[in-house]
């Protein structure tokens, strides 16, 4: 009763991280097809992602528009508005990221394949402990640790792979160097999802120590 | 029959209270309104509404001390008293100098009592002295201890930012309203209390039980004029202390007015007390302590637990400079005033009494432990001031603090008779029936000194008996105020 508003914009933010981990779910899925040379389920994620990615816009900005009309204390509000801002910045890197493969189509060497899917795989465990650690901040500040360090752990471990795939990306002479600089370009795109993923996490933890300090 | 000149003497108390209403409710509320955690006008509203009720119900209190160190016993005295005590703290935010109008009050107390040749009770002056530093450090540890709790307990609870958000603004409000209603109770003694002993109202009865006395009118007129300080004029000075404090969080922000609040309740509940003393525990003194002491106190102890780094000490060493300076300041000025107000506007700054010493006086000076040999020859004597008697006995004795604060109290004349008139006036006002049916048994009577009649009615009736001892502190203090009011009443219209 006394927090109703409050209430109200937590839902909203709640719903805004699951729209992220759709988002990440679907761009996984979408880029394992192409990787398995299906090209018509890479084209039905990439749409998917994009009236995902207007969805949560506009909740993202209903949720900035909240903060600014509520209640909240200023303080709270513009740290919440900086953080939001931080966070939108993840399922852009989604969508630019598939995006250079719908429009690009790399010829991916047939031995990246498992490691790019190893990557893959950290990149979205990286955004649902992102997602996680985001719902610990409005639910349970004590939490927030734990998940930012997971997002911390995976992003390391895509560092590695991207690292290990540049090396031999670079090393390989039988590839043209537009055709490096394209995989270095892909390869990339997707390393700076975890490391937006983490940047966003260290908000989150600059946050939850402010507030329970 | 009323005076309406009363009101222009009273202007100074309410220009007093005005500035401790613009000054101090940013203590309360400066953090929250200057980082817009809460918005003026509810701030503005709960302060207002708290800082009336804290006066009217519990002022009382921390006004008896002040009482104590100078009865102020003329209006006009009254009137400079509390004026140079209001301009000192407009010079001093002028000259952007913290003030604290508790200091200034003080200062101008002594200021009348050296114009007026009367003896400054010197236990009672240490005994707010003191508090200048224990309300602070009190301040400092109770913010240090309650921070440290508080984050342990953030730390636990499972809560998001949002919801932490919503309790620390209700927290915020509720620390405000409480520190309002301490402000209220224990400052308003610095704006009326001069008043009390000419305060020129009757008592209003309000059926069998309800009784408004003239210092709770006194009270609400002072925390009337607070409120107009907090509403007209604190939104300035709210801003500049919240901007000056950004640094703390909300919690620290909470921590450091509820601490101001505990500290500022402490000295004036009368109620704590009262329960101190029902269980033989020692009680804390009733004194109007500095709200602003106390709010620099308690970011202090903050600080200190946070390591120091971030104290600003120059800034705190200007605080205490501005503090060691107004009461200094505001006893001069008044000095000054009451010259003026007596020899060119002539104007009645204090009331003359007699003090005289009787045989029954040397008798009582004995029974407190004084050596009454060598003050034999001073018998019959009649002495124009407080600090006359007090040095010309003291030239033959040496007196304790508290010995020359007895020869003050037992040597003043008060010439009270008990008339039918007066015991009618007395008759619904808070005695018990055994009080007033002994005081009855005296009417026609006259006695030269209050503690003669005291006395008497110890005689009559043992509902008049001073027990002593802290369990019957509360007790001794409701009769004292009662030995008072008949005292007034008796002298007003025996005059």
């Amino acid at each position: 009763m006394f927090f109703k508003k409050q209430s109200v914009i937590e839902e909203k933010i709640q719903r805004l991280l699951r729209y992220l981990e759709d988002m990440g779910n679907i761009f996984k899925y979408a880029y394992e097809s192409y990787l398995d040379g299906k090209f018509e389920e890479l084209n039905e994620g990439n749409e998917e992602l994009d009236k995902i990615e207007k969805e949560l816009d506009d909740l993202g900005r209903r949720i900035q528009m909240s903060l600014v009309r509520e209640s909240l204390m200023p303080d709270s509000r513009d740290d919440l508005l900086w953080f939001l801002t931080k966070l939108d910045k993840v399922p852009s890197s989604f969508k630019h990221s598939l995006g250079e493969i719908v429009i690009e189509r790399p010829e991916i060497p047939s031995d990246f394949n498992l490691p790019l899917k190893n990557l893959l795989q950290h990149t979205h465990e990286a955004v649902r402990s992102l997602a996680n650690c985001t719902d610990a901040l409005f639910s349970d500040l004590r939490a927030v640790r734990q998940h930012v360090e997971e997002v911390g752990r995976q992003e390391s471990m895509v560092d590695k792979i991207e690292y290990k795939l540049l090396n031999s990306v670079f090393e390989n002479e039988e590839f043209e160097l537009s055709r490096k600089y394209q995989l270095k370009s892909v390869l990339k795109q997707l390393g700076s999802i975890t490391n937006l993923a983490e940047d966003v996490a260290d908000a989150v933890l600059i946050l939850s120590t402010k507030y329970s300090a | 029959m009323f005076d309406p000149t009363i009101i222009i003497f009273l202007s100074s108390g309410l220009f007093l209270g005005w500035s401790l209403g613009a000054n101090d409710a940013a203590n309360v509320f400066g953090t929250a309104v200057g980082s817009r955690m809460v918005s003026f006008t509810t701030a503005a509203l709960i302060c207002g509404i708290f800082v009336v009720l804290g006066a009217f119900i519990s002022g009382a209190g921390a006004s008896q001390t002040l009482g104590k160190l100078g009865a102020v016993n003329a209006i006009g005295g009254s009137f400079m008293a509390a004026l140079s005590a209001g301009i000192t703290v407009y010079w001093m935010t002028k000259l952007g100098l913290p003030v604290s109008t508790s200091q200034t009050i003080i200062g101008s107390i002594v200021g009348w009592n050296l114009f007026s040749d009367s003896y400054t009770d010197i236990s009672s002056l240490m005994q707010i002295l003191s508090t200048w530093i224990i309300c602070p450090l009190l301040s400092a540890l109770i913010a240090a201890l309650l921070f440290f709790l508080t984050k342990i307990i953030v730390r636990r609870i499972g809560i998001g930012l949002i919801r932490f958000d919503g309790y620390t603004r209700l927290a915020l409000i509720l620390a405000g309203a409480f520190g309002a209603y301490s402000l209220g109770a224990n400052n308003i003694s610095n704006v009326v209390g001069v008043f009390i002993p000419v305060a020129p109202f009757s008592e209003l009865n309000f059926g069998w039980d309800y009784r408004v006395s003239s210092a709770q009118q006194l009270f609400l007129l002072g925390g009337i004029a607070i409120a107009v300080g907090v509403f007209t004029y604190s939104k300035k000075v709210m801003m500049t202390v919240g901007t000056e404090l950004m640094t703390l969080t909300p919690l620290a922000a909470w921590v450091a007015v509820m601490s101001h609040s505990i500290v500022l309740f402490l000295f004036a509940s009368e109620q704590l007390e009262s329960f101190l003393a029902n269980h033989s525990l020692p009680t804390i003194p009733l004194v109007p302590v500095s709200s602003s002491q106390a709010v620099v106190g308690a970011v202090i102890g903050i600080g200190m637990l946070q390591g120091g780094r971030e104290i600003h000490w120059p800034r705190v060493y200007g605080i205490v400079r501005g503090w060691a300076i107004s009461p200094i300041l505001s006893c001069l000025i008044c000095f000054l005033g009451l010259y003026f107000m007596q020899n060119v506007f002539q104007q009645e700054v204090k009331q003359d009494f007699n003090y005289l010493i009787s045989e029954g006086v040397i008798e009582k000076f004995q029974k407190e432990g004084i050596d009454t040999s060598s003050i034999q020859e001073l018998k019959g004597s009649v002495f124009k001031s407080s600090s006359e008697v007090v040095r010309s006995i003291n030239d033959k004795v040496d007196l304790s603090r508290e010995q020359k604060q007895i020869v003050v109290n037992y040597s003043l004349q008060k010439r009270l008779i008990v008339t039918t008139e007066n015991l009618e006036t007395i008759r619904k006002n808070g005695l018990s029936k055994p009080q007033f049916e002994s005081l009855k048994k005296f009417e026609g009577q006259s006695f030269d000194h209050g503690w003669e009649l005291g006395d008497a009615l110890v005689l009559k009736s043992s509902d008049w008996l001073i027990k002593g001892g802290v369990k019957n502190k509360l007790n001794d203090r409701k009769i004292k105020q009662k030995l008072a009011y008949i005292y007034r009443i008796l002298q007003r219209r025996s005059m």
